[in-house]
Parts: structure tokens; sequence; C-alpha cells
């Protein structure tokens, strides 16, 4: 054959077989992104949010960047290993840079800042440096290019109920208190004013706008909606944070993901329950938490839900949901909400018979709960529950906790009553002080500044005791004799 | 000396002359300048001074190395391809003259560069520390700015101990000689966990013989760097413990109680002055997990688990000692380079050398197949190599090539410097031994050879 015409036909082979691949390729990209095959883990990626950066690791290194991601894997996992992290922000930086739309990245990274990296350290502040960024990484980027991606609004729910939240690390009062020291500095108080939020008319306020939308990534009028919904909430706390991240991936995510972030509602809604208001926070201590009792009836919804809702484990959640309710009683009871721990007594008891021992009523139910087996009380042991129940209703009662002082005082009260009936006629030998005189013990205690009450706590403890200040010592007191 | 000097400053005139010092005089400093712009840390200062310091070196090390590689490859083929070197040659000089002329003026060369970058590098550091609040500053005086050296407790021979146990028992209980391997195996690792573990409640004791340095450590903190392992994990992932250093009514003592997450390092600093008159300090660390309520049994690796840091000098000169171990590297790679020439064209003089150095830098996985004895992946079931006479050829030349690697980086300054551990005088002599005298000697002989040997008029790859 002419060489001339072998190379022609060589050409007009190549020009058919492009063709022909050209038509494949529209099908075969059909199929990859077909998201039953599920062939393709990589969707595309917007180009209108992602910066060049991105677009240069994205596009122009190809098939390459899977390599380069591996590499940067091997050395963040050995430098962890050699205990060494100070690089690890950059490192999970250009790994997910190589990988931004692969949700499962985002959250490992994520994950090993929150949990993995921030327990290596002993200071509580080197810890909620990590923790931070571990929040940051999902919510600052992880979001922007992942935005319908409930994996990713779940995990940062999660840092926020669990990490900071709960109380498995041994940092987790600091985490709370610098997330609701930074809170009260963008809410400009103890909670947010959202008037002031959507219309700020202020610099002030406008600079506390900028700091809620572009630091801490939250949208006022979302949070005025799930406060609507789910509240009011403690802003301050990591549980409200919680609901609102979820609640604003249920408005972004597919239906089928929305299980996923509901339940990422109903967890922190019950766990607010126990610990979702501030009871104190003080300039230069730490958070102090209790319960917010306003939110049962809500958690419990949201337990009534997840029963429904769940398929495969419903018993476990019976479980958790009963338990949930025999705390609940016992801290309604606590702080002296009787007719509501009554409903919910009896509530407990048609819906879980083995739920509560029969016969029980529910002033022996709380006794049991505080002090278990009542035929087995002892002296000591009821003398030192009872001082125990005075001083926190003193301490309660110096914090402002009224319902609280007078519930544990009631408390108090009436197992003085029950140990007296119980052991009439032995008086002599095992009976109990009168109960204002036990009052009076513990608070002489807590005057001299021999109980745990905070010094600060003392002069306000005397106020609303309404008992005069003390005396100041004389300077012209002689002194004791040696 | 003279005419090795005269193609040294050759050299050096060919360098400005292609702008190439300057070229890369800006490349570094824009590298210094820039790095610290756009790298992401984890806002500490410590963290911060750390990712600058490795990130900002090792960008100097892999630009200078290339560029040293390149221009090895290049001043002596190039020469002699263009036939620049038959007019040299033919002068009153020696070949090997020419050869270290030329190995002189790119390491003289790197060292100005090297100078130039290292001093951007420190004056920033400095300049950026002194931004910084009284605490942090005492923190990277402490912690990074500063050469620490270390100290551990002597490992015992435990295997010389498990041996005289072995004789022991089977002098008093006669076993068949067929179980002695697997009796001396179990013995030595009863040895080791009673060397490494820590029950619930129990505490460990560790005795530091300071020796001498008891004297230039009064009034400075030392610092504890411990890491352990847990036999059983629990929710937290944090173990508590409490350690104590001192003796009591023999010294000052300090104890504190650390909750500590397992598998990794943890650095903290112990007040100055806890060691007894004889330059002894005793640290014990007693297992708190039992008041956690998840009792778990703690093991301190013999190897890693527990050393004392101390100050043993100042930052300026160990940071002078960590470039000049750098230096040595490149004036390894400008040997290389020059001997890859002097036998080979310059393109595949630059190819071969980049190879080499690809290999050296896959030092990782050298070992990992020569640890497996395969190159071929081992058969899981048998447990054999599937590489049959390659394994055979190949894991021989692998051992000896993971030798000649771990002479070069056996050395880690960067890693050195930026966790404030010392280089001492010794290492850098060392390192000067081993990278320059004997490897780059040997790389030298070679070169020389080659090039004494090459016949400069006939026709080059160029011509």
């Amino acid at each position: 054959m002419n060489r001339t015409l072998y190379k022609l036909a060589l050409l007009l082979g190549a020009i058919a077989l492009f063709i022909v691949g050209g038509f494949f390729q529209k099908q075969l990209n059909r199929q990859r992104s077909n998201p039953e095959l599920n062939l393709s883990r990589v969707a595309p990626l917007d180009p209108d949010k992602a910066p060049p950066m991105l677009a240069f690791t994205t596009v122009a290194l190809g098939s390459f960047r899977g390599l380069i991601a591996n590499a940067l894997w091997i050395r963040a996992s050995d430098l962890q290993d050699e205990g060494k992290y100070f690089e690890m922000v950059q490192l999970a930086d250009w790994i997910t840079k190589l990988e931004p739309t692969f949700a499962q990245v985002w959250l490992v990274q994520a994950w090993n800042m929150a949990y993995n990296i921030s327990v290596k350290f002993t200071d509580p502040a080197d810890r909620w440096q990590w923790v931070q960024r571990g929040i940051e990484l999902l919510r600052d980027e992880g979001l922007r290019y992942n935005p319908k991606e409930a994996l990713v609004y779940r995990e940062l729910a999660w840092f926020f109920q669990h990490k900071i939240g709960q109380n498995y690390d041994d940092a987790h009062v600091y985490y709370k208190t610098q997330w609701a020291r930074a809170m009260t500095n963008v809410f400009g108080g103890d909670r947010p004013n959202f008037d002031e939020l959507l219309h700020p008319q202020t610099d002030a306020a406008q600079r506390r706008v900028e700091l809620l939308r572009n630091k801490f990534k939250m949208d006022p009028q979302q949070m005025q909606e799930v406060d609507k919904l789910y509240g009011p909430l403690e802003w301050r706390l990591p549980e409200a944070h919680a609901i609102y991240w979820a609640s604003v991936g249920l408005g972004k995510v597919s239906t089928k993901d929305v299980l996923l972030l509901r339940r990422a509602i109903y967890q922190p809604l019950q766990l607010a329950v126990f610990r979702g208001r501030v009871v104190r926070l003080p300039a230069d201590g730490l958070i102090e938490t209790g319960p917010d009792l306003d939110k049962v009836r809500l958690a419990n919804d949201g337990y009534e839900k997840m029963i429904a809702e769940e398929q495969t484990r419903k018993d476990a959640i019976q479980r958790a949901h009963r338990n949930f309710l025999r705390e609940a009683i016992y801290l309604l009871y606590t702080y002296h909400r009787l007719g509501e721990a009554n409903y919910w007594f009896n509530y407990l008891r048609a819906k879980y018979p083995d739920g509560v021992p029969p016969n029980l009523t529910l002033e022996e139910y709380a006794f049991e709960k505080l002090i278990g087996n009542l035929d087995t009380l002892s002296y000591d042991k009821t003398k030192a529950i009872i001082e125990g129940l005075i001083f926190q209703s003193y301490r309660s009662l110096a914090v402002g906790e009224e319902d609280r002082a007078n519930g544990t005082m009631g408390m108090a009260r009436q197992l003085w009553q029950y140990y007296r009936d119980k052991t009439a006629g032995f008086e002599k030998r095992v009976g109990l002080p009168p109960f204002e005189a036990m009052k009076a013990s513990v608070v002489d205690l807590i005057l001299k500044g021999e109980s745990p009450l905070a010094p600060e706590l003392i002069p306000v403890l005397r106020s609303r005791l309404g008992l005069p200040a003390p005396v100041a010592a004389s300077t012209n007191t002689p002194p004791k004799k040696p | 000396m003279q005419r090795i000097w005269a193609i040294a400053t050759l050299t050096w005139k060919a360098a400005f002359r292609f702008r190439l010092f300057w070229v890369l005089t800006v490349l570094l400093l824009g590298s210094v300048v820039v790095l610290p712009l756009i790298l992401k840390d984890d806002r500490t200062a410590r963290g911060f001074t750390q990712l600058v310091l490795t990130y900002n070196l090792s960008v100097i090390t892999t630009l200078l190395g290339l560029a040293t590689v390149w221009l090895a490859c290049g001043t002596l083929a190039r020469d002699i391809e263009e036939c620049q070197m038959q007019m040299v040659a033919v002068k009153p000089i020696a070949r090997w003259q020419i050869w270290l002329g030329k190995w002189l003026g790119l390491v003289l060369l790197n060292a100005a560069l090297l100078a130039v970058a290292g001093a951007s590098v420190y004056a920033l550091l400095q300049w950026r520390s002194n931004q910084l609040p009284p605490e942090q500053q005492a923190i990277l005086r402490n912690e990074i700015f500063v050469a620490r050296g270390s100290l551990k407790e002597p490992i015992p021979d435990l295997e010389q101990l498990a041996e005289r146990v072995f004789k022991e028992r089977i002098e008093k209980t006669p076993v068949p000689v067929s179980e002695h391997a697997a009796l001396r195996r179990n013995l030595l690792e009863q040895l080791k966990a009673g060397a490494q573990v820590v029950t619930p409640g129990h505490p460990r004791r560790w005795i530091i013989d300071l020796g001498l340095r008891k004297n230039f450590l009064r009034d400075q903190p030392l610092f504890l760097r411990v890491k352990f392992h847990a036999v059983q994990t629990n929710a937290s992932g944090l173990y508590l413990g409490l350690w104590q250093v001192g003796v009591p009514n023999k010294t000052q003592l300090w104890q504190d109680r650390k909750s500590m997450a397992a598998g990794t390092f943890h650095e903290f600093a112990v007040p100055p002055n806890l060691f007894d008159e004889e330059g002894k300090l005793t640290v014990v660390f007693v297992n708190g997990s039992v008041l956690t309520g998840t009792p778990t049994t703690l093991l301190f690796p013999l190897e890693d688990g527990f050393e004392v840091l101390y100050r043993e000098g100042g930052f300026s000169l160990n940071f002078a000692r960590g470039l000049a171990i750098i230096l040595c590297w490149l004036a390894l790679l400008a040997a290389l380079g020059l001997s890859a020439a002097s036998l080979l064209s310059f393109p595949v003089a630059a190819f071969f050398s980049v190879s080499l150095l690809i290999v050296a830098l896959s030092g990782g996985t050298l070992s990992s197949v020569v640890a497996e004895g395969t190159v071929a992946g081992l058969d899981h079931e048998t447990g054999a190599g599937a590489g049959g006479w390659i394994d055979a050829v190949l894991i021989p030349f692998f051992k000896v090539l993971l030798q000649v690697i771990h002479l070069v980086q056996g050395f880690s300054p960067v890693d050195a410097l930026s966790t404030g551990r010392s280089i001492t005088w010794g290492q850098l002599g060392l390192a000067f031994a081993q990278i320059v005298l004997f490897l780059g000697g040997l790389l030298a002989a070679a070169g020389i050879l080659f090039f004494t040997r090459r016949e400069l008029a006939t026709a080059q790859g160029t011509q």
C-alpha cells in the first residue's frame, strides 16, 4: 500500500475511534453519575464556590491527587504515632482540598483533631484549640463544599452534643465555659436578642452580627426559627448548637437522610433536660450547668418519635426512654415541681409498668433514687444524706435556684420525718437531732467557711437568709496569748 | 590548592553569570517569607514555630538539593559536551583538581545560599517570637528555642537475664530440648513485661543519673517525655496516673495527677532542683486507673516509654549545627552529580542522580521489603516469600543499600530543631565523617577515576 494512503487510513481510523469513543463517553458518564450504581464517590465540584487552589488540585493534578492524598495520609499517620501534631492542621487542609467532596475525608480529619489529637494534651486550653479546629474544619470548609451532605451536619452536631456537651473528656467543663463565653460575647448578654441580630441598629450590634455570621457561620433568622420550634434554647450551651446544625441540615439534605438528622435534634433535646441551663458563669471560673426541666415534654416527644421511626432496635430506645423518664421524675421532684413529677410518674407507670416498683409512692420512689434501698437506712447514712440535702438547698439558694432550694429542703425534711417514724421508740439510741438544729448546724459550717460552698457565695447566702453581716475584728483587739 | 581554588572560583563565576545565585536567593527568601503566610498552623505560638521551622528548612533543603544535583551534573557534563573542558584540561592542572575544584565551588555556593536562607529563617523566628506575650516567649524558650539533651534509664540486658533464668529453670525442672526455644521466648517476654508493665494501683519507678550535668542543671526546669500503651481501652481514651518526682525526706517533692492518652508521646515540665546531691532524679508513676472505675494495666515501652529532657545549650548554635548537617547532605549531592557527569552526558547524569535520590527517599519501602524478606509479597498461608531467586539477589542488595541510606538519613536536623532537641558537635562530626568523608569520598574517588580516564576530545552527545 502507498505509504501516504497508509498514513491517511490510520488518521481516518483514529478520527473514527474518537467519534465512537465520544458516544461511549457520554453513556459512561451517565452511568457513572447514576447514584444507584454507586460508581463514583466524588461529586462534581461547584465551580462558583471552589477557590483557585482547589480548582488546581482537583483539575490539574487529575488522577495524581489520589496518590498525593495517600502520601499525606501516611505522613499524618506517622506524625501522629510520633506525637507530632503541629503539622496536622496543614495536612488535613491539603488532604481535604485534594478530596473536597468525599464527606468521609472531612469527617475523619475533623474527628481526628477533635477527638484523637485533643486528648493527647494535658492542658485544657491546648485541648480546646484542637476541638475548635475539628469544628471549624467541618463548619467552615466541610459544609462549604458539601452543603447537602447529611453526615457532615450530623458530625458537627455530634461534636457539640458529645465532645463539648458530654462529660467523657476531662476538660469538658473548660470547653463549655469557653464556648459559653464566646457566645455571651456574640450575643452581648445571656440570650440572643433576635430582633437586634436581625436588624442591628448600632455599630456594636453590627459587629456582633458579623461575628456570628462570619466566624460562627450562623444565621440569626434560622436561629430564631429553631428557638421558636424547640426552645427557648440556652444558646450558650453546646446542646442548642447541636440542635441548630442538625436543623440547618434538615432543610438541605435529601429525604433519605432526614431520619439521621432528626435524631441529632432529639438527642440534645433530651440531654438539655439534664444539663441545658446555665446556673453560673463566673468571669474567672468554670461554668456550672443545671437541668432545664421545661424541656421534659419536648424530649419525651422526641423519644416517642424515635420509637415510632425505629425499625430494628425499638427495645433499646424504649429502655433509654424509660430511664430518661425515671431521671426526669426524680429531678422534677428535687426541684419541687411536684405536679409535673406526679404526672410523669403516672405516665411512666402506664407506659412502662416495670419502670417503677409496684406500690411505691412518688416520695418513696424519689428517696429510693437518692439513697438506694429504704429498708437498709442506717443512722449515719441518713444523717449524712439529710445534711447533704440541706447543704444543697442552701447552695441552690445562694446561686438563685429557688425551686431546687425548696425541693431539696423538702426532701431533707421528708427523709428526716420518714426516718423518725421508722425509728420511733429508739430515739435515745439512733434518734436524729431536731430538723431545725440540723439546718442551723449546716448554716454554721457554711458561714464559717468550712463547707465546699465557694467563698464568694457566702455573703449572698447570708443576705438571702436575712442574717446580719459578720462583725469585722477590731484592730484594737489585743493579740491572743500564746 | 591554588588550582582547586581557581576552578572553584570559576564555578562561582558561572553561577553568577547564569544568574543562578540570584534566582536561588530570591526563591529561598521568597519561600521563607511566603510559607508562614500560607501555612495553616494550630494557632499556638509553639505549633506555628515548629511548622515554620519544619517547612522552611524542608523547602530550603529540597530547593538547594535539586539545584545542586542539576548544577553538578550541568557544570561538568556541559563543559565536556561543549568542549570548554578541553581548554581547561590542557592547562597545568590535574583532572582530580578540576573535579575537586568544581565540588568545592558547589559546596561553597550552597554554604552561602544556606547561610542566607538560614539567617532569614532565624531572623523571622526571632522577630515573630519577640511579638508574643512573655508567657508564650517562655514556652518557646524552654521547648523550641533551646537545645535539649535526653536521658533514659539504661535498658537492662534482658536476653542475658532470660538465659540465666532459663538455665536455672531447666536445672530444677528438665524440659524437652524441642521446647527450649519456646521456653526461652516465654521467659524473655515475662521479663520484658516485668520491666514495662504497671498494673492498676501499682507504681513504676525510674531513676535517672544526671551525672556531672547536675552542676549546670540547677534552677533549670526538666521535661519528662513519656509514652505508654493501655491493655484495655476505656470510653474517654484517657488514663489517670499520679506522677511524683523527687524522694520524700531526701529531696524536694513534686507530684501531679494527670489524665493522659495512650499510644502517644506526652511532654510536661517538672520544677527544677528535684534531684538529689548525687544527681539522681527519681520519678515514680502510680497507675491510677482504679480510681476511674476501669482498672487498666499500662505498659511503658523500654525503648521510648520514658526520657528526661534537659537544657543542654542555646538555639543559635544548635540551629547552626543543624544547617551544617544539611550542608553535608548538599555536599554529598554535589559529589553524586559530579560523579554521574564524569561518566555520563548531562541528561543521563541528571536522570541517574534523581533516580538515586528517589531510591534513597524510598527507605521506608526498602525497609518493609527487607523486613518481609521478599520483593513479591508474602504468601499469607505459608508465611514464605514468593520472590524465589529474585529475592535471593535483591534482598542482600537492599540490605546494603539501606545501610548506606541510613548513613545519610540517620541524622534529622529539621526534626531535632523543630522539637528543641540538641544536635551535638559529636553528631555533626559523625555526619561529616559518614556523609562527606566516607560516602562523598567514595563518590569522589569514582568520579575522579571516570573523569581522569575519560577521553575529552572524542565526539560528544551535543556535537
